[in-house]
């Protein structure tokens, strides 16, 4: 809407008429804040306007569209569909925006989605399969259910009953179960009591990032519910997908702010980070490794958390009452940095584009699943940087960051490792 | 399929299928508006199409040909770098060709001769950090760090920083345009030998093909590449700091300084500028309008106007600012040299120094054109004048009272009188006149503002940049020229006689007013009932 009620409901796509109307095509959303450009490479930070190069793919020509659609101008159509998926909802182009601009950028992809699948045309097939394998399995991979904590190293036993409940989430439970197992080690090497959920789902992420609104609001409900059955008052989690659907995305789906959900949502490094600041954990064996740090979107631009907003629109486009922008600034940025560099042996060197400029993985969002030539070629893209600057390694916060660029490694016959920074915590206590 | 498709095939078989679209959704994404530069005005609603199809193009040769396909099957279209400027850059007739050029990025940079090579697709801030990153810099224009520099070197292309650093067409060097009709022009050096560093070569010099003091928003051909001049800089790094919204560069202020000064009266304003140039010192200076700071320190649309709304008349009239670059290029000592005289000027005449940020967020590397949007969300420039700095004051003092009557649907702003500065060290004045307004608001009254003032050019006979494409040609043609407007015509018939080049500029604000009912009562000079077209 222009003018009058307006709120950050996602679910209706005409809360962001005036976003999508505003877009003055400055494509900050695209190119890395012109403060930190590093010059002819590297210069961007949009994985979709970087590969598929059509205007239409960044987010000014996806708020023209957007706006197109709103306004019954515009069919759906094949391309259309492949503009609004193949793309990572990554946030960069939100970060960009609010720059100078403020307008709700990410919000406007979510709702479009959502639109998209209301109106019966999305998601994408190969997501429908993932949401199927989530409602029936409850996991994104469709394992059996039963599997699930199969991960769990013998030797741990989490508590019946704890402050902390570590939420393992599919990929670390079915697929990289060295994340989940190095998570409880170091929760057991720092003392720290730790439950699971009895009965674990998975987070409803992909569900939601596809537009798939009504059934990701029921999973929310329901795994919600299920965590404040147990007690918990901290939720911990070691994939930062999962630590933005719980901090952000199910906040905003029940309309409730972050700090209604009645427990703390919070990411491994986060925990961590606050261990060694307390000198309650030591890392005392040497790691040594030249590496690079990706910022993980959902961790670090994406991660601010939600306060449900709504209220009127009026002359000039003011909002009352105030909107506290979610810019990105308050991500999780530091703490891994200072975990990492905490480690002894450990050489921290930068990427070139870092913090709220950082290049998505691509595996995020449904990407991966609907899009994989695409995600392949974001990871890529990535893993170039990661050459650039000469690291060794690469290390992420997230399992499907991890998995994404150990593909693309795979792929590309490179020498780069690839960890998950659980994994050289665990090195750096136990060696 | 908006164009046919044997010249579809055609340009597939050019650039191959992965760069070419005339799928609806890609074409829509091509919208000008309703958000931008100028957008949301008539001139955007009525004279813009979205694109027939789009065409990206790798090198000069796919340029060249799809240029000459264009031409065989009288396809129009129009040369698209970042699409920044608004309509203007925007397909204005049904089933275009847009030629987005963002996939020729080249670059080469010679750091023992201080110029670099570009594409279409380079844009500024990529220029500015590798050039920096070598000891040299540029102007980034107003228009922004996100612009294509070619696109505004060939447009228009200051900044503060002209002040030392000059106007853009004496960087032009060697380049390479390829004419409406296809054929490949080597401009400079380039025409002789495989070498860009001089900008003039065998004559005539064909660069007032590219532009005046403004250009000609690709109705004269598609530039390819561009070697662009670029000039020496002090060592140290501008170093960037902080998270997004609040980066700034870190000036090394030993080499780099912005001084703010409070001056007395816009007069002492005038005179800091003559008395600057006259001691050959400083690297930019220029006159903050007062609601620039207002965007400076707000962190909000809502707390803008918040601080705007305080604002009145008075304060307005009283506020002169005055904003000094120091750059120390040669050493410390000229720091130290160049501050103690503008200290010593300042003192003379009045101004006292104010407690300046040691940082740059605005000109160096980020010129933040965007932000201009955040009041509002409508901006344009209706003027922009490079004349001497008598001229540029009241040219802006002129414009504030005819803004008066076209306020609103303008943006309540107390009449300001605009933003001038100083450029080539003294021996031009530069005036630019910001208007904003509420897109959501009836805008004819900005569409009336915008061409009025090129009455107020006649009738004052202010100097003024926007002429060709940007007014109706036979409005200020015969005032300014007599016949300029017959040259421009004559010039666009000889080298685009299909009149495929992105039609029908430079006539377009002439028809945009035959079109529009609101304007037609403005309509009080003559132009043929058919145009001439080449």
């Amino acid at each position: 809407m222009l003018k009058g009620k307006v709120s950050l409901d996602v679910t209706q796509l005409d809360n962001f008429e005036y976003d999508m109307s505003k877009c003055v095509k400055c494509k900050g959303c695209t190119w890395v804040d012109h403060i930190y450009m590093p010059g002819v490479t590297f210069s961007t930070r949009c994985p979709s306007a970087t590969k598929y190069l059509f205007d239409s793919y960044g987010a000014y020509g996806k708020m023209r569209i957007g706006l197109a659609m709103l306004e019954g101008r515009l069919d759906y159509s094949d391309e259309l569909l492949k503009i609004l998926y193949a793309c990572t909802l990554c946030g960069a182009c939100d970060v960009g925006c609010k720059r100078n601009l403020d307008l709700e950028i990410e919000l406007t992809l979510e709702a479009l989605r959502i639109k998209a699948v209301k109106d019966g045309k999305g998601p994408m097939p190969q997501h429908k399969k993932v949401a199927q394998n989530i409602l029936t399995k409850y996991n994104r991979f469709g394992s059996p259910h039963q599997n699930r904590n199969k991960w769990l190293p013998s030797g741990i036993k989490p508590a019946d009953k704890a402050e902390v409940l570590y939420f393992v989430g599919c990929s670390a439970a079915y697929t990289n179960p060295e994340i989940a197992q190095a998570t409880v080690k170091i929760l057991n090497a720092a003392g720290t009591p730790f439950m699971l959920m009895p009965d674990e789902w998975c987070c409803g992420n992909i569900l939601y990032s596809v537009g798939m609104a009504d059934e990701a609001r029921e999973l929310a409900k329901r795994n919600i519910e299920a965590v404040k059955k147990t007690g918990a008052k901290t939720l911990l989690l070691s994939c930062a997908e999962g630590y933005r659907m719980w901090k952000v995305d199910y906040p905003k789906l029940l309309n409730i702010s972050t700090e209604d959900l009645g427990f703390k949502v919070v990411h491994l490094v986060e925990f961590v980070d606050e261990l060694i600041k307390k000198g309650s954990l030591k890392f005392t064996k040497p790691v040594n490794l030249c590496l690079t740090y990706h910022d993980s979107c959902s961790l670090s631009r994406l991660s601010e958390p939600w306060t449900p907003w709504q209220g009127e629109r009026g002359e000039w486009g003011m909002v009352s009452p105030t909107l506290e922008r979610r810019r990105g600034t308050n991500g999780v940025y530091q703490p891994p940095r200072d975990i990492l560099k905490a480690i002894p042996g450990v050489e921290l060197i930068e990427m070139i584009r870092i913090r709220e400029n950082a290049f998505c993985c691509g595996a995020g969002r449904g990407t991966k699943k609907a899009f994989p030539d695409f995600a392949s070629w974001a990871a890529k893209h990535r893993l170039e940087e990661v050459k650039a600057i000469g690291a060794e390694a690469v290390v992420a916060t997230c399992p499907w960051c991890k998995e994404n660029f150990a593909q693309a490694v795979k792929q590309n016959g490179d020498k780069l490792k690839v960890f998950d920074i659980s994994e050289l915590i665990l090195a750096a206590i136990s060696g | 399929m908006a164009i046919s498709k044997e010249a579809y095939k055609g340009l597939e078989v050019i650039v191959g299928a992965e760069y070419i679209s005339a799928n609806p959704a890609v074409c829509e994404g091509y919208r000008a508006g309703p958000g931008g530069y100028e957008c949301g005005l008539g001139y955007e609603r009525v004279m813009t199409k979205i694109p027939g199809c789009v065409i990206m193009p790798r090198t000069t040769e796919e340029v060249q040909k799809i240029v000459q396909l264009c031409n065989r099957y009288k396809v129009p279209f129009v040369p698209y770098s970042t699409g920044w400027y608004g309509p203007r850059s925007h397909c204005h007739v049904s089933d275009e060709l847009l030629v987005d050029l963002k996939r020729m990025n080249d670059f080469e940079i010679d750091e023992e001769h201080l110029y670099a090579v570009v594409g279409p697709g380079i844009i500024y801030s990529q220029l500015q950090e590798e050039a920096m990153r070598r000891g040299m810099y540029i102007v980034i224009g107003g228009g922004g760090s996100q612009v294509s520099a070619i696109a505004n070197m060939i447009g228009d292309g200051w900044s503060p920083l002209s002040y030392r650093v000059g106007l853009p067409h004496r960087r032009i060097l060697g380049t390479e345009l390829v004419l409406p009709d296809g054929e490949l022009v080597l401009m400079g050096s380039l025409a002789t030998q495989d070498d860009p560093f001089w900008g003039e070569g065998l004559g005539p010099d064909l660069r007032g093909l590219l532009r005046g003091f403004t250009g000609l928003r690709g109705c004269l051909g598609i530039v390819t590449k561009m070697a662009i001049k670029l000039l020496p800089f002090q060592p140290e790094r501008l170093e960037p700091t902080g998270i997004s919204p609040h980066t700034t560069l870190e000036l090394p202020v030993n080499r780099v300084k912005w001084i703010n000064f409070t001056m007395p009266s816009k007069d002492a304003m005038r005179q800091a500028m003559y008395e600057m140039a006259k001691a050959e010192i400083g690297g930019g200076v220029t006159k903050v309008p007062i609601f620039w700071r207002a965007i400076a320190k707000a962190s909000c649309k809502e707390e803008y106007w918040e601080l705007w709304s305080k604002e009145s008349e008075e304060t307005i009239s009283s506020f002169h600012l005055l904003r000094v670059l120091l750059i120390a290029f040669t050493s410390e000592e000229q720091m130290e040299y160049e501050e103690q005289v503008l200290t010593d000027i300042i003192t003379e005449i009045g101004g006292e120094a104010r407690r300046t940020r040691p940082s740059d967020e605005s000109w160096f590397k980020n010129a933040d054109s965007a932000g201009m949007w955040l009041m509002c969300g409508g901006y344009v420039s209706v003027d922009y004048v490079i004349e001497t700095i008598e001229h540029a004051i009241p040219h802006g003092e002129n414009y504030a009272k005819l803004k008066r009557n076209f306020t609103p649907p303008l943006m309540p702003d107390y009449g300001d009188p605009g933003w001038f500065q100083s450029f080539e060290l003294g021996h031009q004045g530069y005036s630019e006149f910001l208007v904003y307004w509420n897109p959501d608001e009836d805008t004819d009254g900005v569409d009336h503002f915008y061409l009025e003032t090129s009455k107020e050019n006649i009738r004052k006979r202010f100097y003024t940049s926007l002429l060709g494409p940007h007014q109706p040609l036979y409005l200020t043609g015969p005032a300014y020229g007599p016949n300029y407007h017959e040259w421009l015509l004559k010039v666009k018939g000889e080298f685009d006689p299909k009149f495929v080049c992105h039609p029908p500029v430079p006539l377009a604000h002439d028809e945009f007013v035959e079109r529009a009912e609101w304007m037609k009562p403005m309509k009080d000079w003559e132009s043929p009932e058919i145009k001439p077209s080449p």
